[in-house]
Formats: C-alpha cells, sequence, structure tokens
C-alpha cells in the first residue's frame, strides 16, 4: 500500500499561497491605482494619473485627519487604562469570583460597537438621554453628559472595542512569574510598590503591544463614529470614506486616497511593534504558564470588585437595558415620563423579511467561513512554521496583512476590485464570503499557530518515518492534533463574520443582505426604538448559537484547556 | 471590424426593441383596479421582485408587502439608501455587470435624467400613465414616471416651542436662538438638494452662509430627524419633510409643521423600471400597479406621500397639494448641474468637510 | 538557644484539599532548619505561610515572639511586613533592572541613605563574588549568576529570616554541589537563622542543624541529619533519606527481631517498642562484607554487582531475602561469590508501624 507516491505538498502550498495572495493583495492594487485617478472617478482603468487626490485630502479634510488622530489617542488611552486595571485585577490579585468576572468581561465583544454606539445614544444624548433625564428630574440645570462629542465617542469605541487591551495584557501578565512579585513583597514593598516597580515594568512590553493594536482598531473603527460622530458633526477619515463612496457623484478618489493614508499608518506602526519586539532589548518574560498566585487583597479587593462591576455596568448592563427599554417604547420618545410600552418594535423587525433574511445570511456565512476558512488557515500556518519552504516569512507577511488595512478600507478595495474584474459575483454572498475570508486571515492563522507550535515536531516526523505521504501524514496525525486549536479558531471566525460591519458595509446587495449593515440602515431610516429591536435581536441570536455551539462541542472545548 | 459589426447589430436590436415598446399595448389587461400590459402569467413565474428606493424601511416593506398580497406568488425586496447613495451604488453595480433591481425609486431629479442618458431604463408605457400630467412623466413618456410629490418646510415640538414662539419663515431660522438645535438632511438626499435650488435664489447667496453658522446637524432620513425632535434632542427641522410629520402626528408625538409664506421646495420621488433588470415582466407588473390609485392609496398609507394623481386623495390627515404652495424646479437639466457643487457646499454646512 | 520561629498545628487547605495538615516545629535564633520531603508533601507551602504568601487555614506562626498568623485572633500579617526574606526556587530576578538595583531593593524600600545602600549591595555582592557584575543588566545574567544575585538581594537588607525554596534545584549538578558549600559558608558567617526547602536529601543533610522530614502534609520526623540518618523513626524517612534495607518480621522480645526467612536480629529502638513493630532498617552503608563477632550476621552470594566509581553496589542473596550492600571500590568481588555480611545491633533500627 503506498499512499501519494505523488508529492503533494508543493502543490498545494502553491495553490494556497496563490490563493492568499490573489486574495489579500489584489484589492490593494486596484485601490492604489483607484487612489491615483484623477480623471473621472467612475473610469476603469483611470485616465489620468496624479496626486490631486491626496493634496485635496490635506487641504481640504485636514479636520477629518486630527479628529481621526485626537479620537484615537483618547479612546487607546482608555482602553489600556480599563484594560491593564481590571487585567490587573483578575490575573494578579484574589478578588472573588475572579472567573466568571473574566468571563462577563468577555460580553462588551459579544455585544459588538454597533450596538455599544446605540445604547449610549440613548443613555447619554444630550436632553433626552436617560442620565440627562434623571439629572433634569432631579433639578440639574443643563447637561451633565453629552454623547455627541470627541469623548463620548472615544468612550464608546474604548469600551466596546478596547476589549482586546484586556486580553493582550492579562496573557502577558499571566506568562510572569508570581515569584517576581513576591520576592518583591518579602523584601517589605507594599503591593502599591511591587505594582509600580516589578509588575508594570515587566508587562510593559505587553502593554506596548496592546497599546499599537488598540490604536490600530481605533484608527479603523467606525462604527461609533457613524452612529455617534455624524448626528455630533464629527467626522473620521472612516466615515468620510463611508460618506464619499456613498454620495453621487461618487468620489472614490478621495475614499481610496484617504483609506490608503490611514493603511500606511497602521502598517508603520504594526512593522515599529514588531522590530521592537524582534530586537528583544527587555523582552524577558517567559511563555511558561505559570500557576497564578494572586496576592491578597484584604478588604481592598471589595473595592476592586466593585471596579469590575462598575466596568461591566457601563459596557453590558446598561446599555442591554436601555436598549431593552427603548426596544419596547412606541416610538422614539425616550423621555421616561412619556414611556409608553409596546411590543410592536419586535413585531415589526421580525416581520421585516429582509431582516430575517439578513440574519439567516449571516448565520450562514459565519458557518461557512469558519469552515473553509480553518482549513485554508490550519494549511497556511503548517506552511509558514513547519514546511521549511523558501519564503515562509514573506507569506506569514502576506497572511497578516489584513490586519494593517482597516475592515472598512478593504471593503472599499475589495469593492473596487470585483466592480471590475469581470468575474460577476459583486452584490452575491460569494463576495462576502470571499471578503470574510481574507479579512479573518490573520486572526485565524494566529489562534492556529500557537497551538501549531506546541505540538512537538517528533509527532510529524514519526508519520513521516512510518512512511506516510504529506497527505496521509496532515490528515492523520497533523490535522486531529490541531482539533482543539481549529476548534477555537472556528468559534472566533464565525462570532468575527456574524457581526461584521466595516467590509461587509460597502459589499452588502438586495439579495445579499447580513445583520450589521441592515442594522446600521435601520438606524438611518427606522428609529432608534426599531433599531434597538433589531439589534437585540442579533445580540441574542449570537449568544444563542454559540450556547448551542458550546454545548455541542463541549467534549472538544474541555480538551483544549 | 467584426466587432464593430456586432457592436452595430446590437444596437440595432435595441433600437428595434424600443420601437416596439414605445406604444402602448393593444389590450390592456384588467387587474383588480389596474390595467396592466405586462405577462402576468410569466411575471408570476419570475417570482420576485427588487425595488431600490429611498424612503425609510419600514414604509417600504408595507408598500412592497401590499403587492405581494396582490400577487403572492411573487417575492417583492426592496433595499433602501439616501438619493446619492443610492444612485452611486446602482451605477456601481452596473458596472460590475452585476443585476439586481428591476425598478428604482430616486427622489433627485438629476440622477434620475442623467440614468436616462445612460439607456439605464426600459421603455414601458403603462396603461395607468394616462392619469399623469406630462410634466410628471419622462418625455417621450415610459421611462420614467413621478410616484409622487414631496416638500419640505419647518418643523417643530409643539411641547417644547410654544406656537408663537415657533419659527414662520426660512429666515427666522437664522435667529440665534436656535443655534445648535436645527437638523437637516444629508447632501445626499434629493429633496435636500431641491430646497438648496429653489430657495438660494429667492433667499439670496447669504441665507445659507448665515444658515451654516447655526451649525445644523446632518441626518439620513426624516425618520432621525423627527426622531430626535420628538425627544427634544433638536427643536427645529429646516427642510422638514412633510409626509413625516404626518407620520408622526399619526403616532401621536407633538410635531408642529410650519407651510412658510414664501412656499415650500418640492421635488419628485421618481420611479422607472431598470433595464436588464433579473425580473422584468414582475417590474412591468409592479408599475402598473404602483402608478394605479390602488397603488398610490398603498404608498400613502405606508409612507404618508401625496399622489401626482388628481384622483387619488391626499394621505389621511394631510393637507391637499391644491392647498399648498409648492417650488418645484422648472428646469430639471440646471438642477442636474447644479448637484456637485451643492453636494460639496451642503457637506461644508453641516460639517462634514472643511 | 532563643525560638526565632515557632510554628504550631498549621493547617493549610486549598478547598477540598489539605495541603499541610496540622504541622508545628520551632527554628532557633541562628539555626538552619530544612524542610526535606517528596513533591506535594506541603513543605514549599509551610514555607510560604512563613512567608506570609500564603493564608493558612489554621494554627499559628510567629516570629520573634511576635504573632505573624493566628488562626484563632484572625491575625496575618503581611508578607511586606514580616521583616523576613526569601531566594525563590525560580530566583525571581528581575530582568528589568541592573544586577546593583536587584540587590538594592530591600535596602531602598526600607529607605536607607544612598552610601548606606552602596555599601550594602557591595558587601552583599562581594559575598556571593559578583561585585564585578553589579552594572550588569539581569536579563544578561546565566542560571548560576542569578542564582547568586538572588541570594545576594535576600541578604542585603540584613534580614534575621531567610527562606530558601529550593534555590538549587536548577543548577546543574557540580554547580549544585559548589553553591551548598558556599551557602553553609554563608549562614556561618552572617548568623542568619533559614528554613530551607528541599526535595534532596543530600542536600539537606549537608547543609542543615536540623532536618524535618515531611510527607502528605504531616511532619515524620525531626532530627539533627546524623540522627535522620542513623536513626529512621519509620519506612518512610528509612526510605526517602538515604538507601536502607527494610526487613520484614516481628519483635521476638527485648532486642530481638525475627526476619522472615528465620533469621534472629539484635536491633536497637530509638522509641519504646510496642511489640507490634514489623520492620527494622539497615542502612546499605553499614553492611560489612566480613564477618565480625557480636553484630547481626548473615550468609548469602553476591547475585550482581555493579560499579558506581564512588561506591559498588552489591546485590546480596540471603535467606531473608535480597540486601542491598554499597561498599568502597576496593576489593571487588565478583558475582556468584558466598560472602557474609554482619551489621552492628546499632544499624539495625526498629521501624515504628
Amino acid at each position: 500500500m503506498n499512499h501519494s507516491r505523488f508529492n503533494w505538498q508543493p502543490v498545494i502550498s502553491a495553490a494556497v499561497v496563490v490563493v492568499v495572495a490573489f486574495l489579500v493583495l489584489l484589492p490593494l492594487v486596484f485601490l492604489v491605482e483607484e487612489s491615483l485617478n484623477t480623471g473621472d472617478p467612475m473610469a476603469f482603468p483611470p485616465q489620468q494619473f496624479g496626486i490631486a487626490n491626496y493634496i485635496a485630502m490635506f487641504d481640504e479634510d485636514i479636520n477629518v485627519l486630527v479628529n481621526t488622530v485626537v479620537i484615537a489617542l483618547m479612546a487607546t488611552a482608555m482602553a489600556i487604562v480599563i484594560g491593564f486595571s481590571l487585567a490587573w485585577i483578575l490575573t494578579r490579585t484574589n478578588v472573588r469570583g475572579r472567573e466568571l468576572l473574566e468571563r462577563l468581561m468577555e460580553l462588551p465583544y459579544y455585544m459588538t460597537p454597533l450596538v455599544g454606539a446605540l445604547a449610549w445614544s440613548v443613555i447619554a444624548g444630550p436632553k433626552s438621554g436617560f442620565v440627562n433625564q434623571l439629572w433634569h428630574a432631579w433639578g440639574g440645570k443643563g447637561d451633565i453628559v453629552d454623547v455627541y462629542s470627541y469623548f463620548g465617542i472615544a468612550w464608546i469605541m474604548a469600551l466596546f472595542e478596547g476589549t482586546v487591551a484586556f486580553v493582550m495584557i492579562s496573557a502577558s501578565m499571566k506568562s510572569m512569574d508570581p515569584a517576581l512579585e513576591e520576592s518583591a513583597r518579602v523584601m517589605g514593598a507594599s503591593k502599591l510598590r511591587t505594582m509600580l516597580t516589578v509588575t508594570l515594568p515587566l508587562v510593559m512590553p505587553g502593554v506596548l503591544g496592546a497599546t499599537l493594536f488598540v490604536f490600530a482598531e481605533m484608527l479603523g473603527s467606525f462604527a461609533a463614529a457613524l452612529v455617534i460622530g455624524i448626528p455630533a458633526r464629527i467626522y473620521v477619515i472612516t466615515t468620510a470614506i463611508w460618506d464619499s463612496t456613498l454620495s453621487y457623484p461618487p468620489d472614490y478618489g478621495r475614499a481610496s486616497a484617504m483609506g490608503l493614508s490611514l493603511f500606511v499608518v497602521m502598517f508603520g506602526m504594526l512593522s515599529f511593534y514588531r522590530w521592537r519586539i524582534n530586537k528583544g532589548s527587555y523582552a524577558t518574560i517567559t511563555g511558561k504558564a505559570f500557576r497564578p498566585r494572586p496576592m491578597d487583597m484584604g478588604r481592598l479587593a471589595w473595592l476592586l470588585v466593585g471596579v469590575c462591576l462598575l466596568y461591566i455596568a457601563v459596557a453590558v448592563v446598561l446599555p442591554l437595558g436601555a436598549l431593552i427599554f427603548t426596544s419596547l417604547q412606541k416610538f422614539a420618545t425616550v423621555i421616561l415620563s412619556q414611556s409608553a410600552f409596546t411590543l410592536d418594535n419586535y413585531r415589526t423587525a421580525l416581520g421585516l423579511g429582509p431582516i430575517r433574511l439578513a440574519l439567516r445570511n449571516s448565520l450562514m456565512l459565519g458557518f461557512g467561513v469558519a469552515t473553509v476558512g480553518v482549513i485554508l488557515m490550519a494549511l497556511l500556518v503548517w506552511i509558514i512554521y513547519r514546511s521549511r519552504i523558501r519564503g515562509a516569512g514573506a507569506i506569514e507577511y502576506l497572511v497578516m496583512f489584513p490586519q494593517a488595512v482597516p475592515r472598512l478600507v478593504f471593503g472599499l478595495a475589495l469593492l473596487w476590485a470585483w466592480l471590475n474584474i469581470p468575474i460577476p459575483i459583486y452584490g452575491t454572498l460569494w463576495l462576502l464570503a470571499l471578503a470574510y475570508l481574507t479579512v479573518m486571515l490573520p486572526l485565524g492563522v494566529r489562534t492556529l499557530a500557537g497551538v501549531v507550535l506546541q505540538i512537538d515536531k517528533s509527532l510529524e516526523e514519526c508519520a513521516r518515518v512510518c512512511g506516510a505521504g504529506w497527505l496521509y501524514q496532515m490528515t492523520t496525525v497533523t490535522l486531529p492534533l490541531l482539533r482543539p486549536g481549529i476548534l477555537a479558531a472556528w468559534l472566533l471566525i464565525f462570532m468575527a463574520c456574524v457581526r461584521e460591519l466595516g467590509t461587509s458595509v460597502f459589499l452588502m446587495g438586495p439579495n445579499a443582505k447580513v445583520i450589521a449593515p441592515s442594522i446600521v440602515a435601520a438606524f438611518a431610516s427606522s428609529g432608534t426604538e426599531l433599531t434597538a429591536a433589531m439589534a437585540l435581536i442579533q445580540t441574542g441570536t449570537v449568544v444563542l448559537a454559540l450556547v448551542i455551539l458550546f454545548r455541542l462541542t463541549r467534549g472538544v472545548t474541555k480538551e483544549m484547556t | 471590424m467584426r466587432l464593430f459589426a456586432l457592436t452595430c447589430a446590437l444596437a440595432l436590436a435595441a433600437v428595434s426593441a424600443q420601437a416596439q415598446d414605445a406604444k402602448l399595448c393593444d389590450k390592456p389587461r384588467q387587474m383588480e383596479g389596474f390595467k396592466t400590459c405586462a405577462d402576468v402569467e410569466k411575471a408570476e413565474a419570475e417570482g420576485a421582485f427588487v425595488l431600490y428606493s429611498t424612503d425609510p424601511e419600514a414604509g417600504q416593506a408595507k408598500l412592497v408587502g401590499a403587492f405581494m398580497k396582490a400577487f403572492p406568488k411573487i417575492k417583492a425586496n426592496y433595499f433602501r439608501l439616501q438619493a446619492g447613495a443610492l444612485y452611486a451604488k446602482l451605477l456601481s453595480e452596473r458596472q460590475a455587470k452585476s443585476y439586481l433591481v428591476d425598478v428604482i425609486q430616486i427622489s433627485d431629479m438629476g440622477m434620475i435624467l442623467d440614468f436616462q442618458r445612460k439607456n439605464g431604463f426600459v421603455r414601458y408605457i403603462s396603461p395607468e400613465m394616462a392619469a399623469f400630467k406630462p410634466e410628471y412623466k419622462s418625455k417621450p413618456e415610459g421611462y420614467w414616471t413621478w410616484g409622487s410629490v414631496i416638500m419640505g418646510g419647518i418643523a417643530y415640538n409643539k411641547k417644547n416651542t410654544p406656537e408663537a414662539e415657533a419659527p414662520k419663515k426660512w429666515e427666522d431660522l437664522l435667529d440665534p436662538k436656535w443655534a445648535d438645535a436645527i437638523n437637516v438632511k444629508v447632501s445626499n438626499s434629493g429633496l435636500q438638494h431641491g430646497i438648496w435650488y429653489m430657495l438660494k435664489p429667492l433667499l439670496g447667496d447669504d441665507y445659507f452662509k448665515k444658515f451654516a453658522a447655526q451649525k445644523p446637524r446632518a441626518f439620513d432620513s426624516y425618520v432621525q430627524q423627527y426622531g430626535r425632535l420628538t425627544d427634544g434632542q433638536d427643536k427645529v427641522i429646516m427642510g422638514a419633510q412633510y409626509s413625516g410629520a404626518v407620520e408622526f402626528q399619526a403616532k401621536g408625538a407633538p410635531i408642529g409643521f410650519v407651510f412658510p409664506e414664501l412656499g415650500l421646495p418640492a421635488v419628485s420621488e421618481t420611479y422607472g423600471i431598470v433595464a436588464e433588470g433579473p425580473h422584468p415582466n414582475a417590474g412591468k407588473l409592479f408599475m402598473d400597479w404602483f402608478l394605479s390609485p390602488v397603488g398610490q392609496k398603498a404608498l400613502a398609507e405606508a409612507l404618508a406621500l401625496h399622489s401626482p394623481r388628481d384622483d387619488v386623495p391626499p394621505p389621511a390627515g394631510a393637507v391637499p397639494l391644491s392647498k399648498m404652495k409648492l417650488l418645484i424646479p422648472a428646469d430639471w437639466d440646471a438642477f442636474e448641474k447644479d448637484r456637485p457643487s451643492f453636494a460639496k457646499e451642503w457637506d461644508r454646512l453641516v460639517g462634514a468637510r472643511r | 538557644m532563643t525560638t526565632r520561629i515557632e510554628v504550631a498545628d498549621l493547617v493549610v487547605r486549598y478547598g477540598e484539599q489539605t495541603a499541610v495538615n496540622g504541622v508545628s516545629f520551632s527554628v532557633g535564633r541562628g539555626e538552619h532548619v530544612t524542610l526535606l520531603g517528596p513533591s506535594g508533601c506541603g513543605k514549599t507551602t509551610t514555607l510560604r505561610s512563613i512567608a506570609g504568601l500564603e493564608q493558612p487555614t489554621g494554627g499559628s506562626i510567629s516570629i520573634d515572639g511576635q504573632a505573624m498568623f493566628d488562626a484563632g485572633a484572625r491575625k496575618n500579617v503581611p508578607a511586606e511586613q514580616r521583616g523576613v526574606s526569601m531566594v525563590f526556587q525560580s530566583y525571581a530576578v528581575w530582568p528589568h533592572m541592573t544586577v546593583f538595583d536587584n540587590v538594592a531593593y530591600g535596602l531602598r524600600v526600607r529607605k536607607q541613605s544612598g552610601p548606606e545602600i552602596r555599601a550594602a549591595v557591595e558587601r552583599a555582592l562581594d559575598l556571593v563574588q559578583m561585585r564585578a557584575l553589579a552594572d550588569r543588566p539581569a536579563s544578561k545574567l546565566s542560571g548560576g549568576q542569578q542564582q547568586r544575585v538572588a541570594l545576594a538581594r535576600a541578604i542585603a537588607f540584613s534580614p534575621t529570616v531567610v527562606l530558601f525554596d529550593e534555590p538549587l534545584s536548577n543548577l546543574d549538578a557540580k554547580l549544585r554541589a559548589e553553591m551548598r558549600v558556599e551557602l553553609r559558608e554563608l549562614q556561618r558567617r552572617l548568623d542568619i537563622t533559614s528554613v530551607y526547602v528541599t526535595h534532596d536529601q543530600e542536600e539537606a543533610l549537608a547543609i542543615s542543624d536540623r532536618v524535618i522530614v515531611m510527607n502528605v502534609g504531616v511532619i515524620e520526623q525531626i532530627g539533627t541529619p546524623e540522627q535522620i540518618y542513623n536513626s529512621p523513626r519509620n519506612r518512610f524517612v528509612a526510605d526517602f533519606v538515604g538507601s536502607a534495607n527494610i526487613l520484614k518480621g516481628r519483635v521476638m522480645g527485648a532486642g530481638t527481631f525475627a526476619a522472615e526467612g528465620g533469621t534472629v536480629l539484635k536491633f536497637t529502638a530509638p522509641h519504646a517498642p510496642t511489640g507490634q513493630e514489623t520492620e527494622v532498617a539497615v542502612r546499605t552503608a553499614y553492611i560489612d562484607l566480613v564477618g565480625r563477632e557480636g553484630d547481626n550476621q548473615l550468609t548469602g552470594h553476591v547475585r550482581q554487582r555493579m560499579f558506581h566509581g564512588d561506591f559498588v553496589q552489591y546485590i546480596v542473596e540471603c535467606a531473608c531475602g535480597r540486601l542491598i550492600v554499597r561498599r568502597p571500590p576496593t576489593n571487588l568481588l565478583e558475582e556468584g561469590a558466598p560472602v557474609m555480611l554482619s551489621f552492628s545491633a546499632s544499624h539495625t533500627v526498629l521501624l515504628q508501624s
């Protein structure tokens, strides 16, 4: 018996690389070309080239650029402070119920920034926001909070898109030997002094990495800027791109130039981060996981639990509560004293055929993309980290590329690319599937890489020595060993697809509606009460889908831990 | 050379196809409340129908819902964006050879004329078009027809602003007491363009410069505008779409609507069948149904919009067209040419650009 | 000798699990005590409880007569206020500081003046022969160097009590032996009281004044290294510390034991015998291969011989089973050769059952 005389490895490797290059690079080539188009914006290929779009960007849209940077900086600062405090409390102290709290910390991620922005516009809008109404009822004059401000936008971004800071910083805290802190304590340093002189400097590389990642994310953030920024007359690059693409005459040149400028900044920062980390001047935290030995906080523990609960209140309980309340209102009046309850909004939302369709499409896309994606990504991970082919490092860069491109810009690039590639998949779910697959590459590959690197190479080599061909070895040894990682990646991709907004917003069509952009559309034309009902239906469906998945795969998830 | 010959042949075929469609069919079929030249069986066999429109989603859902009630075998779908965005999307799709839509409604005549020039419309003379005045139809008729007339005035919240203090004239909106409390539509809106286009010559170039100092906020649809008025976040809507006021008043919102003496700028919501649509027969059938009193009443019920037809009553609770002083652009070509500069200026006015 | 550390009835539970179950001992001033036991015996938990890094469930701990922990009085002094010092198994040398900063940490916490700090750090670094590397970043040190820095850091601020948590376990065998000598030397010179945790019995015997053998959360035996080695109290101690032959049988009368196979042995008992004991232990090093009058004597033959270098290990088959004998590598016996084993009654220790 001979399993494959033919050597499949180079063929499959080459095919995968070609597909990835096509998915990742081609749209950007189109985008660069369009940003240099100074003639008719709809003409393809462009008839006149020049840098007029870039000059115009600095000339006419300098306020947009400034807004973008200011808001991103504010949001990053908030996200890092919140993420660091929560990570420290939950990994380094012995407050009660840490596991439950940690689960709860993930909830804002499931809620999506769109839902968060909607909710906070209801909570802290001027005049009619709940907080201000309570303030007025209490006899206060004027408004005490106004979410329609730079701070408001940054606040929502930090709460709902800053979760990554918490995750990254806790990871670096978890990988720190607790004895490093304990020895300071035994030497006589107080808890605060220990944190400032030992914990903080040691997790600094992790914090720096998180800062750069979050800043990059904030630059490309879209949802809060759309829901809160436009009414506040505060435009950022993403909303300006959205605006100039979806208007007549469309200004693809302006949009492309802005998108590329954002891309250049993000790419620069991620490169800086990699360079800094690789230089390893002070990276000394080992990858080894330590048994956590949290510090006893005594009575202070209650205060710390309070901090966690406060975060959960502003990021989960308040927003959900506000949305539920609003969704039960008869119409946009959210004046508390005039509330009139009704279930009509849920009836209408569920009655809107397209919304049901959008939700179904999103779940379907999530399922399909996650399934196809993990196979492709597992192959990629193997090629990059195990195959020892030349240029594996370049492939890694290629795969991680979409990370540096803001979602919205990638959507724009794809729109432009597929308007001009003579394969008619524009306006269909196929294009959305391709887009999702591409933007999910970094997420999936990163997750899977962690698992692949843990598999002892000899397990694979053993299969080869035993006479298995490459294909046989992959299917009988490598992939089964990867199973827990594959499942984790699958769930992440599924979630990310269902909540995808930035890319989908340009690629959705009447026959290819997906849920997040549909909610944006509803927000534009259906009133807050109906939008709130839709957002809640989306959140509920996603949570339900995840619960079912977790149930079905419980055996395998246990293996993972 | 061969390519050239082929193109000519195709062009000839297209022309002859148009010529055939150019006159009303011989025997329009009488349906329930309307006449049609469409092949109803084929339309039902197509089984689906797609409408692109600028009207708010909930209203559109009701409208296509009424159509589906009449023709349960046809699954009607819709897609909503503001006029400029919708037209940009439509053109993008056609460039990508994705033909997804059967009938479009755009509230900006400039875009309608542009699309007609691009041969985007199929010519189909509905038996119902006879009831529309010539100025409400394409020349020659059959490419596009006004489905409704929309007009913009001033709206305020009666609970927060007593009637005596409410603005009466367009000029009143420049009063500093409305600073930071006015909302308008985005530059993508056709009605907003109409308001700009008609009021600027009447009120002077200065008017909008001063208006910009009031720092108005721009929204995508009247639902958001009236919503913010109702909950007190804004005090006044400049260029408030009348149908929105009617709709919100019917729901019990304390909306006051002012008809300024100078007049209400008005534009049309124009409908046409799109060339290469995926369901051509269903498109024709929809057009016949929609332009008939049945469809027009459904529109009034769904979106409180005024029909251009004289034989259709105004929406419940609304002032009839005949009682309003409307300011309708006379030269649509000039209107169309004005759009790019309007878009830029309006973006500046609402803070979207410097 | 005054008492420096007093641990009484210490209990540490993690949920359902009991890590330490009623441990009591005291450490005298200047004394060097080692907690010895297999992994999971509770020795590290006991040490960490003394440091204040672990919250015990019951019992009390006092240092210099001051209660540091008292379950009854609900008292638990935080680690930083106990005034003890500790060397960690992983060294826990802070990689973001220089060697000097690491060692100076405890002095800076105590707000000493600059010159004082400098002098104390240099003194400590001299003791571990690391002064030349004072300005080096700690991340650029080898394992042995990190070990020395950790040690210098622990003693620099002149603590009265230093706790050692398996400080040598990450070093290679040769370095470990060297450090052992240095540690012992340092203890003598600095007059510090120390508690040392290790699972290496050789290390424990070599560097301690007293050894506490622990197993599954309780103390098996406390004694000087000689007592532990020569008079193991029970089978666990005999087995875990050094190497011993365990002979089964029963106590016949005063001082005589009938081993399986019919051999009668004279024994000594560190405790008052109950008559119910079933085992005696004989250290492999205490068995001679020449017959000596008055001692316990057995005949047998060499079944296997293994040459270890420093010693030779024979497995001898005799009436009471197989016995392991370790002798110096002189006068080698061939496998199969008949031998006469003898060992004194004082080396035949009756184990508590």
